[in-house]
């Protein structure tokens, strides 16, 4: 099929028709406690050991590279404060969110296509079940759950690298890394660090079905759509960054 | 009673359909031929109404189903159960929930009554040794077994459409398959669970239908007993039946 203008417009109008008929789907019966649950292990339980491996070494990364500049300029002491805001406000959710996409989403739309292509989509329709309701939703819900969960868990652990490296490596005092730490948890760094990873988890789980639910033509069609799912999320997810961060220092009054 | 007017469907630029029409009921034994690719499987599916017409009318029960929403369509997809040519398993669910899942989602069955059901269902289709086994711990034939009665556990529907049921099986499963094709429809005309089943193999056809329609080029082009559909004089279907037709000659 060829990408036309009213093809694109078709999926963007069903896009948007399941991405707010997903949300919805937790507000009334039936509701999929089992599934969401099952969601959740897959998602975030299973994201655990990657989420830490990542974060961990992006911390020490940061910190390092962090601390190799300052020096030059005198001011190691502000590696605390420089890494912690780094983190949380903008790498943690996005390399997270990153992660994320690659494994749980591209898993999302594979098994949403691959049921598709076998037909178990359709046999739900047929047996009068709501195909959103029971595979969209619970990946929706246990996505804004444990996205942001995940994060928290990163954070902490690439704050601990970042730590690790600031005394161990860069030789500074541990107490002063920590309590530049404390300084910058404030209202303003700890929402905008945990309301991006609700929103990237919404958008990842919401294109990933998306695209699983229209596979067609088999497993080249499969292929297409794990990658589109990928693809799309990725670039979503940078670009809502980059326009989360701006509208937040907006709205929380913070100057450019 | 399920009528087709003037369906047309395409897919991109094919045509799949092109003003199709019959009309059946519902305790009717019928078999759609039909070489690959020539919309077998989309006429079930404009059945159930998982696909749209792009133009023409289905009526089923007295209504116009091609206007209708995904939660008026339920109502009567509830008319129907489908075996899909794969079985279409849930694969993530073994045997035991497989046939469980339309008693889970619409009734409130305790679990005793649930099990009870269900293993009643496997046995009726034989297959009982399989109930705690994952779809793909299972052959071809027992996971249209498995298929066939989890459709059943589908509140009771008046009419079963089988897609292939026995493409892809052995003779002997297939031959199995066909019996209990013909065990399920059992029964005089109007209170019997009739089916549609759309296959190619024409053999099999003839051994659980009454009724059979050949579709080509988007069109019925036969649609008659079996006895007419030998001694047809469309080529095509000559030649579709040909398996049948030395079949029948060896016999005599
Ligand atoms: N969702 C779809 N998107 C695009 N093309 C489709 C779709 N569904 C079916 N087609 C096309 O419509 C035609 C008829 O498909 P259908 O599955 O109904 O054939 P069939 O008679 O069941 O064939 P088979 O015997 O191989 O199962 C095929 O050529 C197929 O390529
Ligand atoms: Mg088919």
């Amino acid at each position: 099929m060829k990408p036309d203008l009213k093809n694109i417009l078709n999926h963007l109008q069903s896009f948007y028709i399941l991405s707010i008929k997903a949300p919805l789907g937790m507000f009334s019966r039936p509701f999929y406690l089992r599934e969401t649950i099952e969601q959740m292990d897959y998602a975030g339980a299973g994201s655990f050991l990657i989420v830490i491996l990542v974060s961990l070494f992006i911390g020490m990364a940061l910190s390092l590279q962090t601390s190799v500049e300052l020096a030059a300029l005198g001011l190691k002491m502000y590696t605390g404060k420089i890494v912690g805001v780094s983190i949380i406000r903008e790498i943690g959710p996005v390399a997270i969110a990153l992660s994320y996409a690659g494994r749980v989403g591209s898993g999302m739309a594979s098994e949403l296509g691959s049921m598709v292509l076998g037909h178990q989509v359709d046999i739900l329709r047929v047996f009068g079940v709501d195909p959103v309701k029971k595979l969209v939703t619970p990946r929706v819900l246990s996505s804004i759950i444990m996205l942001p969960a995940l994060t928290l868990v990163g954070d902490a652990v690439s704050l601990l690298g970042g730590y690790y490296i600031a005394v161990f490596v860069s030789h500074q005092s541990g107490p002063l890394y920590w309590s530049q730490i404390k300084d910058i948890m404030d209202f303003n760094n700890i929402f905008s660090g945990l309301s991006k990873p609700f929103l990237f988890g919404y958008l990842i789980s919401c294109i990933s079905c998306y695209m699983g639910l229209s596979t067609t033509g088999g497993a080249r069609g499969l292929r297409k759509a794990t990658t589109t799912a990928v693809v799309l999320s990725t670039i979503l997810i940078i670009i809502t960054d980059f326009a989360l961060t701006r509208i937040l220092i907006f709205i929380l009054g913070m100057k450019v | 009673m399920i009528a087709f007017q003037d369906v047309t469907i395409s897919f991109g630029e094919k045509t799949v359909l092109r003003e199709l029409s019959f009309q059946a009921e519902f305790h009717e034994k019928i078999a759609i031929l039909g070489g690959s690719g020539e919309g077998k499987t989309t006429i079930l599916k404009l059945i159930l109404g998982l696909l749209r017409p792009d133009r023409g009318r289905i009526i089923i029960d007295n209504q116009d189903i091609t206007t209708m929403s995904e939660a008026e369509l339920r109502k009567i997809r509830m008319n129907f159960s489908i075996v899909f040519q794969e079985g279409a398993l849930f694969d993530s669910l073994n045997v035991y929930e497989n046939v469980a899942f339309c008693l889970r989602e619409h009734t409130s069955l305790k679990e005793n009554e649930i099990e009870q059901e269900v293993r009643r269902l496997l046995k009726r289709v034989d297959i009982e040794d399989a109930i705690y086994l994952m779809p793909e711990e299972l052959s071809g034939g027992m996971q249209r077994r498995v298929a066939i009665a989890r459709s059943l556990a589908a509140c009771e529907p008046k009419m079963i459409l089988y897609d292939e049921p026995t493409t892809g099986l052995d003779p002997l499963t297939a031959e199995n398959i066909c019996s209990l094709i013909n065990e399920l429809s059992e029964g005089s005309p109007p209170d019997r669970k009739g089916f549609i089943a759309v296959t190619h193999k024409v053999t099999d056809a003839a051994k659980v239908a009454e009724r059979f329609l050949f579709v080509k080029d988007g069109k019925i082009e036969f649609d008659g007993n079996l006895e007419e559909m030998i001694r047809t004089d469309n080529g095509t279907l000559k030649r579709f039946i040909n398996e049948l037709l030395i079949l029948g000659d060896s016999h005599v």
